[in-house]
């Protein structure tokens, strides 16, 4: 297990936790990004940028900033 | 409006989901469409005749849930609680069937009569996915008709059976969830008191108080009525302790299922031979390398458009214009009849003559950028560079509408969640050379210094926003709650919506700005004729010439730089009694340059003050136009010590 920001581009992951406030993990779920969810890193933004996922089963594509990014933890 | 008699329709869905362009192709040439999520941010109004009825149908903003996290989304709930719509068309798309459907099955519980359009299709086939639209309606209970907003399919039959659910109500059963959530919610429910002001019915306002957490209803409930409160909460003690995580995300995790198994039900989906090109044309379009070096192209490509385009078209249009001032002088004399019909000719000409040429290109490119879904992706682009001047990525698609107009921008920034991030960026966006300004930019800078300076010109002006945001993010003591944003998938823009956004836009500046336009410039005229200019140029000396050192005449521009900004070119020309080509032996290239500074920093236009202080209040909008003439003065000093 560990978190969303050490995970390289390429790499499928299973979303384990969210360890954010409220408000961004209602923001996640509403976006169909879920615990137990199965997510792929699409791309990374360069110096310290955020990361970029894509959901397997949707192809919904999210922007997560850093601060967020290292709080989701996710199992490859 | 329509009385009473005609039903409300309104148009309901996630952001992005074709919402808007289903609308226009059956209202006209009303809403804007966008591939960014959020751009719809206030809702638009339409009246239509469906099969000789009359209809009141509504755009409302995207909505991801109904517990909205943006003012944007905020509107959209309030509209469907308060004003209590006759139907609502759900527009779901079905390439993201499962996540839509959440939204879906939300306004089941709501128990509102509804008609599920089933958009993007088409897409959604290119991507594998074959949804059962039929078996999709059997289950939901309502009907679901399947449209192509883009090319107008499936439109006909969606308003068919909106039309056969006003007569006989379209209501789909309740969806049921996991037993002992529904024990407890039926429980709380039934502790409702009569007479308190439930939204649809008690069982709906049950589920809308356990999941709405930390707000201030749940303060307020325990002053009015703390019994219900105590209930409440153990209720969502109830619900959460078993499972280990909070009431709202029992909930939540309920819809979830229910529509993934919705989803498995009545979609098919077939494993796809190759990726399809947006997501390859997206690595390079992300490429932590590439993907600047796209960015600067397109930045790049964009100004040198809207410079070739605007400049030739400008200059052609200015002849006639000194032909026929010239003729007017002939017949007129120079008296009082001579200054105000040249303030009306410099008016409808400015307009046409001066803005046109650089905002119609500037619209176009823009809305080329909105609906191909380039905008969202400057947005992860730019949030690591954001972030260092206090704001995140979401800031950029307000930032970038900002050059176009700043009054549209500063309403964009609905779309940002926190109050923070909102006021921050509403400060910003007045030091955005909007069009107007770069009518002013591009004629002296660019006309003087060659099309490099007046890029420079834009790329000193882009780093005293980021200077300006580090430090007003420093006073603010919140944190920015950082970067979450959808990326749409990326789109083929079509010609059709993107000529009815930029006609859509241009309308507005043809019926708000252009008439302001011509009578600033017919004061303008009236005050020279009676020789008031010597006043105003007389008071504003000190700052003018003391402090900018410019010629005093030049006093009276300012005023008028506070109604319409693209006006003070005009009346920088009239009030030195010169003519464009012959400005360099007015002024010097360094005036010039000190000019252009002031007039683009120094308080923002009206129409962006009386926006700033719809949307952030009148305490921001004052600091807004306090900050901009310190920071005009300062930054134009300092250009006078350099140039």
């Amino acid at each position: 297990m560990t978190s969303l920001l050490q995970v390289e581009p390429g790499i499928s992951v299973q979303i384990v936790e969210i360890a954010g406030g409220e408000a961004t993990r209602r923001r996640l779920f509403s976006l169909g990004l879920h615990i137990g969810d199965r997510i792929e890193i699409a791309a990374r933004g360069i110096l310290r940028g955020p990361v970029l996922v894509r959901h397997e089963g949707s192809g919904v594509t999210v922007a997560i900033g850093r601060a967020i990014a290292q709080k989701i933890i996710v199992m490859v | 409006m329509d009385g009473p008699g005609a039903p409300t329709i309104v148009f309901l869905g996630q952001p992005n989901c074709g919402k808007s362009t289903l609308f226009n192709a059956l209202a006209g040439h009303k809403a804007q469409t966008s591939n960014f999520p959020g751009t719809t941010v206030q809702h638009t109004h339409s009246e239509a005749t469906i099969g000789g009825r009359r209809l009141n149908i509504i755009d409302l903003p995207g909505m991801y849930s109904l517990h909205p996290s943006d003012p944007a989304e905020k509107v959209a709930l309030r509209h469907l609680f308060l004003e209590r719509p006759d139907l609502v068309i759900n527009v779901v798309d079905a390439s993201i069937l499962g996540r839509s459907l959440e939204l879906t099955l939300e306004l089941l519980e709501m128990g509102r009569p509804m008609v599920v359009a089933l958009n993007m299709t088409d897409l959604a086939e290119k991507r594998g996915v074959l949804v059962d639209a039929a078996r999709l309606a059997a289950r939901l209970g309502v009907p679901v008709i399947p449209t192509t907003a883009t090319h107008g399919r499936g439109i006909k039959e969606l308003m068919e059976a909106a039309v056969a659910c006003l007569d006989r109500p379209c209501r789909g059963p309740r969806p049921v969830w996991s037993s002992d959530v529904e024990r407890e919610v039926d429980a709380f429910a039934a502790r409702i008191p009569a007479g308190f002001p439930c939204i649809s019915d008690a069982r709906f306002t049950a589920v809308q108080m356990i999941e709405s957490g930390q707000t201030f209803c749940d303060a307020f409930l325990g002053e009015i009525d703390p019994a219900l409160k105590r209930a409440l909460d153990e209720t969502r003690g109830r619900l959460g302790t078993p499972r280990g995580k909070p009431a709202y995300e029992v909930i939540a995790a309920e819809r979830h299922h229910l529509a993934q198994k919705l989803f498995e039900e009545c979609a098919t989906v077939r494993r796809r031979l190759r990726r399809p090109w947006s997501e390859r044309l997206d690595d390079v379009l992300m490429h932590p390398v590439m993907g600047y070096l796209v960015l600067a192209g397109v930045m790049l490509g964009f100004f040198f458009v809207v410079f070739k385009i605007g400049g030739p078209l400008e200059t052609v249009l200015l002849k006639p214009l000194a032909a026929v001032k010239a003729s007017i002088a002939a017949q007129l004399g120079s008296g009082l009849f001579f200054h105000l019909a040249d303030g009306l000719l410099q008016g409808i000409g400015g307009g046409a003559a001066i803005v046109l040429p650089y905002f119609l290109p500037l619209l176009l490119l823009m809305a080329l950028l909105e609906d191909a879904g380039y905008l969202a992706r400057i947005g992860f682009l730019l949030d690591t560079f954001m972030h260092r001047i206090g704001l995140h990525g979401k800031s950029v698609a307000p930032f970038i509408l900002g050059f176009g107009c700043n009054v549209p921008a500063i309403a964009a920034t609905r779309i940002l969640e926190s109050r923070r991030d909102r006021v921050l960026t509403s400060l910003l966006i007045p030091f955005i050379p909007c069009s107007a300004r770069t009518t002013v930019i591009l004629a002296l800078v660019a006309f003087f210094l060659g099309p490099w300076g007046a890029l420079g010109f834009y790329a000193a002006n882009i780093v005293l926003v980021a200077i300006l945001s580090k430090v007003l993010s420093g006073f603010l003591k919140e944190e920015s709650p950082g970067l979450i944003l959808e990326i749409p998938t990326l789109k083929v823009p079509r010609p059709g919506s993107i000529l009815l956004k930029v006609w859509f836009q241009l309308r507005s500046f043809l019926r708000f700005a252009w008439p302001i336009l011509i009578a600033g410039s017919v004061v303008l005229g009236l005050i020279q004729a009676l020789h008031v200019d010597a006043a105003i140029n007389a008071a504003l000396a000190p700052l003018v010439e003391g402090l900018l050192g410019l010629p005093r005449a030049l006093g009276v521009t300012l005023i008028f730089g506070f109604l319409r900004k693209e006006l003070s070119l005009l009346m920088m020309i009239q009030a030195l009694g010169t003519d464009y080509a012959s400005l360099p032996s007015v002024l010097t290239s360094g005036q010039i340059i000190v000019f252009t500074v002031f007039i683009s920093l120094f308080i923002p236009c009206l129409s962006t003050l009386a926006v700033l202080w719809k949307e952030t209040g009148r305490k921001i909008a004052l600091l807004s136009a306090g900050l901009s003439v310190s920071v005009a003065i300062l930054v134009s000093l300092i250009v006078r010590l350099f140039v």
